[in-house]
Order: structure tokens, then sequence, then C-alpha cells
């Protein structure tokens, strides 16, 4: 741990480094990871390794916090949902798209102002991804990484809620934006396993058509 | 004394009561007893002599008389009235006694034994809290004595006087060990005090990194020293000339009271007559102290740092704890002082005649004139000072004018302009110096001396703002130059925007939350580092995806949930094709590094942005880090791979100088650079090292100046405070250091965060104009220090 003689590996990204190297060394196993922010680390390596394991990526390690494991993964989705909120940015502007809608059969409100308001879809994109942040972030509600209050844990389904409103509107008005972000990160499909292997939306919000069933294949994107 | 009286009339009555009578007169005296010595009386004439009858009938009537003449004698008494009754058995038998006699005579002794009982009871009764009171003087420092000695019953009577004596013994024994636990807490508070001063020596050291040149004895500097001369000539005191060594003498003897105040009235009084005898000296002590700045000698030597300070200034204090009564153990060294104070009364009159003479008239009682004439005493001891340095020949005068003024409010403003040093100038420094003990002098000098303007600016820095909102580890962050404001870059592919002056006051800590106010969105990989122009109006970002983004800062009064202005995102440099690691501005050009193995000079806003790029060849790697030559314009400063530095010509492209030295980093690739910064103002280059290291480099002739290891791991991040003076590092063994530039020593250490896998503090950050300090970790969270 203390030289780097080769002896041993030390998980550092040192200035200079390529991107395609960037975070590449060796996976370490959970048990051996003594941070506090170990469920965070191993979610990543995961998803490094490959993102389109879905369901590697969701299996609960044993002995593993049930609600500091939901956490961990609604903080990674929320930070790889910057990365479809980059792209929409492009796109989706408020002249395009009025309201926050993905359905003709719902406009959202967003929740992130005092009396929830009728933004249009990119500041509900964003509100919702900076309040998110500010929640999943709150000292109040989650002061600790390792261990999670269980009545916090119950927040964590209303955040789901709103964050998936931007796959939606990603998927009925930007399909080819949801597409190759989609083909990339496989992040909808986790997202859609990950809600009903918790219970943290009902099916009838998941209006996404993803196919949430065992022969869950890569490759669920219509890229 | 009732079981006295009672026994008395059990004595006198039994040799009456030879005969039967004896048993009116008993009941007489005693009901209970009565009646069972009548029958007992009755049975031994009319038993006629049989020795079994009359000892167990004496037996009883033992008891009984017992329980009547001291009601208060338990089972232990039973066990004597059977002793009484052995006796009594074996005298039996001899023949020439009548059982009236022998009755008689038991009944006499039985009741002698009692009264000794009883005074025995007494006395015990009356020793046992002295014991008490001396156990506890002697705590645990001695063995404990067994209080009851327990004697064979033959030798009752002989065991009370016995007792006594052992019991005055053990008083003997413990008074002297009393007195060796005495020299052994002198000796602990010595070693104490001497561990106090190496202390401070060693916080000087590290503070001015120069050795104490008086913290070290309290010794008076010779100005000090003159100026007490001074003072004691003026105020002819004739007791001016106070050698270093008695006056260490009385401290000694002041701090033995102290270990000791914590006893009882009657300790303390006399301990008190003894610190009398040496009242001279301390009132002296006292004087000189506050005249020529050897007030924290008193202090010192009382061994109360707390004390110091009260003395000097804090007059409220004083008459706080003089009206609170003496038995408040924290202020019971304010009261020593004060009986110091008494006891001199008539030496401080007589050196202070004028003032006692309106004092008295003032006040009546006693304690309000100590009151007084305390204050008076610091008071005339800071114009002292004052006046001594600005001419001694007004002194008199001057006094005599204050006389007039109410006292009380003069020394109150006096301690505030002692307090804020304000306007003294060189007085300030006395003043100051006048309150130098230990920690508190540190505190308040630096205190002091950083309002009084600057130049001897230094400061204990505090985690004060948490900025958690990163999803990820955050890779850099910069302040706004001017306002309290700062941006920080995480590899959550964001960039946010914060306002330390918009805070939450977070649940149960000192420390603020505060909520970012804006989030840039346009990398598409973690972001890695920033600059920000010179005006604070722009601010750049470059990412893991190769990309320089251009922001235009929102006001920092923005609502958080306002409308997108895709204008906040004013362009994007694009031409590295790797990530770039390095991000530096001047004036309105950028310098960026790139793990593309280019360095990139830009001009954000021209037609043409890429204005030129600089190679190294390839043995150097890939450039980690860049940085301006501050004091040389059209230079820069590039660390490669290589564990090179290299300054290059912006304008010929050309390589001005390298920085290496052969043997330092001869083949070690563990010497990597994390980072390089520019000092300000001199031609130097810094370096943090994957080694631990930080090096610093000449910039003229490229030759190392110097070599530390700064760190327990590899050292992260380096920033230069605007003036130069004092170096910022981070590193991923958790923690933030401080460094004198001067002296290159360590000032102060933070631990700031936490690990994520190996990695911990990637960013730090001096504010440009604000006492602000920033870290930024791989736990996704930036700390703002004040």
């Amino acid at each position: 741990m203390k030289m780097a003689d080769g002896s041993t590996i030390l998980r550092r990204n040192r200035p200079g480094t390529k991107s395609k190297d960037f975070c590449r060394w060796p996976d370490e196993p959970l048990e051996e990871m003594d941070s506090t922010l170990a469920v965070q680390q191993y979610i990543q390596q995961l998803i490094k390794r490959d993102p389109s394991n879905v369901e590697l990526i969701l299996t609960m390690p044993e002995a593993q916090d049930e609600g500091v494991w939901k956490y961990e993964h609604l903080r990674q989705f929320c930070m790889e949902l910057n990365g479809l909120a980059v792209r929409l940015q492009k796109e989706c502007s408020p002249s395009t798209c009025t309201q926050m809608t993905a359905t003709d059969q719902w406009i959202f409100l967003c929740a992130a102002h005092k009396t929830p308001k009728e933004c249009p879809a990119i500041d509900y994109t964003r509100h919702t991804l900076d309040g998110a942040a500010c929640l999943l972030n709150s000292n109040k509600y989650f002061p600790s990484r390792v261990s999670i209050k269980e009545s916090f844990v119950t927040k964590l389904g209303s955040v789901c809620r709103r964050v998936y409103r931007i796959f939606s509107h990603a998927y009925f008005h930007h399909r080819r934006i949801f597409d190759e972000f989609e083909a990339e990160t496989y992040l909808c499909h986790r997202f859609t396993h990950f809600v009903t292997k918790y219970n943290l939306m009902s099916k009838e919000n998941l209006i996404v058509p993803i196919n949430v069933g065992e022969n869950a294949a890569p490759g669920e994107s219509e890229a | 004394m009732g079981t006295n009286s009672g026994a008395t009339a059990g004595i006198n009555n039994k040799p009456v009561g030879g005969a039967t009578g004896a048993g009116v007169l008993v009941g007489g005296g005693v009901g209970g007893a009565n009646s069972s010595i009548g029958g007992v009386l009755s049975n031994s004439l009319g038993g006629g002599g049989s020795g079994g009858l009359s000892i167990s009938g004496l037996n009883a009537g033992g008891q009984n008389a017992n329980v009547g003449g001291m009601g208060n004698v338990g089972g232990d008494d039973g066990g004597n009235g059977m002793v009484g009754g052995g006796v009594n058995n074996q005298q039996a038998t001899t023949p020439q006694y009548t059982i009236p006699g022998i009755l008689h005579f038991i009944q006499h002794e039985w009741s002698r034994f009692e009264l000794e009982r009883s005074q025995w009871d007494v006395d015990r009764a009356e020793l046992q809290p002295a014991t008490l009171r001396r156990h506890g003087h002697r705590q645990c420092q001695c063995r404990p004595t067994p209080y009851r000695f327990h004697l064979p019953s033959g030798q009752i009577t002989s065991g009370i006087d016995n007792e006594a004596q052992l019991a005055s013994q053990c008083c003997l024994e413990r008074a002297s060990a009393w007195k060796a636990s005495n020299r052994n807490l002198t000796r602990r508070i010595k070693m104490l005090e001497y561990a106090l001063r190496q202390e401070r020596a060693k916080f000087y050291r590290l503070k001015y990194g120069t050795d104490p040149p008086q913290l070290n004895e309290f010794k008076p500097s010779n100005e000090d020293a003159g100026l007490a001369g001074e003072v004691a000539t003026d105020s002819e005191v004739p007791y001016s000339s106070v050698s270093n060594t008695t006056w260490r003498q009385g401290r000694q003897m002041l701090r033995q009271y102290l270990a000791e105040i914590g006893y009882t009235d009657n300790i303390i009084d006399v301990r008190s007559n003894r610190v009398r005898s040496i009242l001279g000296l301390n009132n002296n002590a006292e004087h000189d102290g506050s005249g020529g700045g050897l007030g924290g000698g008193l202090g010192g030597g009382t061994g109360g740092e707390n004390l110091s300070p009260n003395i000097n200034g804090n007059e409220s204090n004083k008459r706080a704890s003089e009206t609170e009564g003496r038995h408040t153990p924290a202020k019971k060294v304010q009261q020593s002082i004060d009986e110091i104070i008494v006891d001199t009364e008539a030496a401080v009159m007589a050196n202070f005649e004028f003032l006692g003479a309106t004092e008295m008239s003032d006040d009546d009682e006693i304690s309000d004139d100590l009151e007084m004439v305390a204050t008076d005493n610091d008071d005339t001891d800071v114009k002292l000072a004052k006046r001594a340095k600005s001419g001694k020949d007004m002194l008199t005068e001057d006094l005599e004018a204050d006389v007039g003024e109410q006292l009380l409010n003069d020394m109150n403003l006096m301690t505030e302009e002692v307090d804020g040093s304000l306007g003294l100038g060189e007085l300030a420094q006395l003043t100051v110096n006048n309150e130098s003990d230990g920690a508190y002098d540190a505190n308040s000098k630096d205190g002091t001396g950083g309002s009084a303007g600057g130049a001897g600016y230094r400061k204990t820095w505090n985690a004060k703002y948490t900025l958690r909102s990163h999803f990820d580890g955050v890779r850099s962050l910069i302040f706004h130059p001017e306002e309290p404001v700062l941006i920080t870059a995480s590899e959550d592919h964001t960039l946010k925007l914060w306002n330390l002056q918009k805070t939450v006051q977070a649940k149960k800590s000192a420390s603020l939350d505060v909520e970012p106010l804006y989030t840039f969105r346009a990398h598409t990989g973690p972001v890695l580092c920033l600059g920000m122009s010179s005006s604070g109006e722009t601010c750049y970002s470059g990412g893991l995806d190769g990309n320089i983004e251009c922001w235009q800062l929102p006001s920092p009064n923005i609502d958080p949930y306002d409308c997108y202005d895709p204008n906040v995102h004013s362009g994007t440099l694009e031409g590295h094709t790797d990530a770039v690691w390095g991000l530096t501005t001047m004036q309105s050009n950028i310098v960026s590094c790139s793990a593309d193995g280019t360095v990139k000079l830009w001009s954000p806003y021209n037609k043409e942005p890429l204005l030129r790029t600089y190679t190294a060849s390839e043995a150097e790697g890939a450039p980690s880090s860049v940085d301006f030559v501050r004091n040389e314009v059209d230079h820069i400063v590039v660390a490669y791979n290589s564990a090179h530095c290299i300054v290059y010509d912006t304008e010929t492209g050309k390589q001005v100088v390298r920085l290496e030295a052969a043997q330092e980093m001869s083949g070690n690739t563990g010497k990597f650079i994390n980072k390089v910064v520019s000092h300000p103002t001199l031609p130097i280059t810094i370096t943090a090292h994957e080694d631990r290291h930080i090096r610093f480099w000449d910039n003229t002739s490229g030759t190392l100046v110097h070599s530390m290891v700064a760190h327990l791991e590899p050292v992260t991040s380096l920033a230069v405070d605007a003036h130069g003076l004092y170096l910022l590092s981070g590193s991923h063994d958790c923690s933030i250091r401080l460094w004198n530039l001067d002296n290159k020593t360590c000032v102060q250490e933070i631990t700031a965060h936490r690990k994520k896998f190996d990695e911990s503090i990637f960013d730090v950050a001096f504010h440009a104009t604000k006492p602000y300090i920033a870290s930024a970790g791989a736990d996704g969270l930036a700390k703002v220090f004040v």
C-alpha cells in the first residue's frame, strides 16, 4: 500500500493518465475494500467491467446492507443521468419541449420549487437531477454512506419516480439521444431492473418498453 | 452527655445498694435496670450463695444495668458483660469475699468500664472526622492505615490510651507522608512546567522559525528590564532590585501554594501565612511584571495560564471572583492574589499614596478598598508602562491627573485598548507582552497581529463549510478572485458553483453546509481541472473527454432552480485528443496539458483560439501538470511523466530551462510529478511528487533548491497564497498541510477527506483575497476552511 514498486496495486488515476486507462486497474474484491465508499467502488467496478451485465451489477453481495446498496445504486444512476442531460441540453429546448411529458397522458410538475411548477422539459430534467443530488448528499437525510436509516430509504422511491421521467421523456421525444445513450450505458435498462427488483416503483409507471425478464439481454435498445 | 450521667448514677448507686435498698435507689435512676437488679439481689439473697446462680444473676444484672446506663451500647456490651462475669467468677471462688461485696465490686468495675467505654466512644467520635480529613488530604498517595486497633480484651483499659497514642502516631506518620507527597507534587509541577515550556518553545519555533527569545524563562528582555527599573525608581518602590533567582523562588513558593490550594480552609490559612511571609517579594513581582512585560511571569509562577490575562486585563472577572466569596475553587488563585494584595496594602498605599487617599475617601469597606487597590495596581501599571515609554518625567503628573477620573471606567477603557491594541504602536507590543503566557500569548498575538494589518498574519484554519452535492470524487476546485464563491469539478461529469454566503446550518455541528447554486453540464466524462479568468467572469474546465469547456459564471445570487440558460456554456476548445489534466490561466490566455502529450496555449475568445502547441520529446512522456511562470512573462512550466519539468518560452516555443537533479531523481519512476506550481513572485517552481516529496527549483539555473518529505503518501496538489508566503499541499494520506515558505516548516495539518480506492485529496486552493482555503477529495466532498 505504501510504495508503488509494482508489488502492490495502487488504484490511482495519476495526472497524465490516458482516458482509456482511466480507472483501469485490476478489480478489487468488495471484502478487501476498507473504505467507507466501498459499495460505490464496488458498483463502479462492476459497471466499468461490463455495463451491459445488468444482472450482475444489481446482484447484491452477501452481508450487504440493502438500504446502502439501494442508496449507492441510486447515486450512481443520478450521476450517470448527467450524461443523458448533457445530450438533451443540445436538443431539448424550452421552445421545443415546453412541458415535461412522456406520453400525452401526463404533464409532470417540477417538484424542485416551493409550489410544483410546470417547467420546460430541460429545466425539469436539470432541476430534478440537481434536487436529487442535494437530497442524496444531504447531511440531514443521509449523513452516512455506510448505514442508512430505514425511514429515509423510503425517500429513494420518490427520487426514482422523478428521475425515471427523464428516461421516459427522452424515449418519447428524443429517441435518437435515448438510443445512443442507452447503447452506451444500458442505464435505463439497469434502472428498470433496479426499481423492479427493489419494488421502488409501480409497474404501470414504467412506461419505457424494456423487457424486464430473465432473458434480459444486451442490445435492448433499438439503436 | 446522658450516657455519662447514667453511668455515674449507677456507680453511686451500687455501693449504697449493697443490701435490698439498692433496688429502690437504682430504680430511681433507671427504671428497666431496677427490676432486674432487684431480681438478682433477691435471688442471690434467697439462694444463700450458690456461685452458679449468683453469677448468672450478676450477668443478667450487668447486662441490664448496662442497658439502663448506656442506652446506646449494642451487642458488644454483652461480651464485656461476660468478661466482667468471668473476672467475677474467679473472685467468687475465693472464700474471703462476701456475695454483696462481690456484687458491689463487679458492679463498680462494670460501671467503670462503661464509663471508660463511653469516653472512648466520645474520643473516637471526635477523632474520626479529623482522620477522615487527613485521609482526604493524603488521598491515594500513601497507604491506607486501618483506623481501628483490635486489642486483647484484657488490655481494654490501657487500650484506650494505647489507641490514642497510636492514633497520634498515625497522625504523625500521615503528616510526614503528606509532606512527602507535597514534595512529590511539587516535583510533578516542575516537570509539567518544564514540559510546558518545552512545548511553548517548540510551538514558537514552528510558528516563527527561530528559537523563542524570551519565552523559555519568562525573562524580561533587556528593554523590558530597563523599563522595570525605570518604573521602580519612578514610583519609589523600595524593592526595585529583585534578582531573577529570588523572584523565581517566590514563584516556587507560590506554585506550592497553588498546588495545595484545593485543600481545607485551615490549610489555606496556614499556607497563606507562609505566603504572607514572602509577600514583599510577590508584590514586587507583580509590579515589575505589569510594568515591564513580566506580567506573564506571575501567571506562570502561580501556574495558572488563565490567571495572567485576569491579572492584566480582565477587571470585571477579578471583581466577580472577589464578590463570589472565597470558596469557589476556580477562583482561589485569584483570591490568593487578593490576599497578597491585602497584606501589601500598606506597601501599595505607600507607593501610590495619592491614589490611596482618594480610595479611602470613596470606600470604607475593606473589601471594596482592596478591589480598588487591585484595579489601581493594574491600571497604574499599564499606565506606568505607557508613560515610562513616552517619558518618565510625565509619570507623576499623569498619574495624579488620572486619580481624578473614574478609575474603574478608566480601567475598562484601558482594557479595551489593550485588547484591541490598535493605535498604540509599540505599546501594543508591550501590553500584549504583558499577557505573554503560553497558548494565550500565541493566540492574542496572532489575533492582534492579524487585525493590526498583515505582517504577522497567522492563524489556525478550521473547517467551516462542507460542499456536498457531487456524486463522485471532486477533482479540482477554484476560487473566485474576489467573491466568497468557488467552483468545483467532479468525476460525476459536472461542475458546481457555490456561494459561501448561502449556507444551511448543518445539524449538530459547527460546520455549515452549502448548497450548490448552479450545475455546469457539458462534459461527457469526469472533469479533471479548472481555471478561472482574473476577472472572475469566466471559468474553464478540462475533462477526460479531451475538451476544454468555457463557462460564463452565473450571478452568485442566482436561484438554484432557475431556468436553463444555454449561454452559460460559452464554448468548447477542441484540440486535445486525450484527457486534459492541467489548466491554468494568465490574463486572457489559458494553457492546458493533456494525456495526448501536448501542451496548448489558448486565447479562448479569439477566432482561432488555439495559439500554440508545445511538444516535448517522446522520452518525457505525457505532461501531468502545467503552470505559468508568474514572475516571468511568456514562460510556462510543464511537468512531465519523466519527473522533469521544462520551462518553455510561449512566444518562441523553445525550451528555456529544464528543472532536473540527476542525483536526486535518478532512474526512479516513483518520483512522478502530480502537480507543478510557480511561486507568485520569486523565480521558484514547486513540484508535488508521488514519492511524498515536495521539491523546490530555481527557475534560472534549473537546479534543485530544496527537497522535503511532506506527506505520508503521494503529494497530489499544491497551492501558493497570493503573497507567496504559504504553501498548501494535499496528499492521498487524506490530509492537507500548510507550509511556511520561508523556512519550509509545516504550520498546520488538517485531515480533510476519506479515501476512495487509493486516492484521497485531489486539489487544494487559496482564495486570492479572502481568508479561505479549500480542499477537494475523492469522497465527493469539498471543504472550505477559515
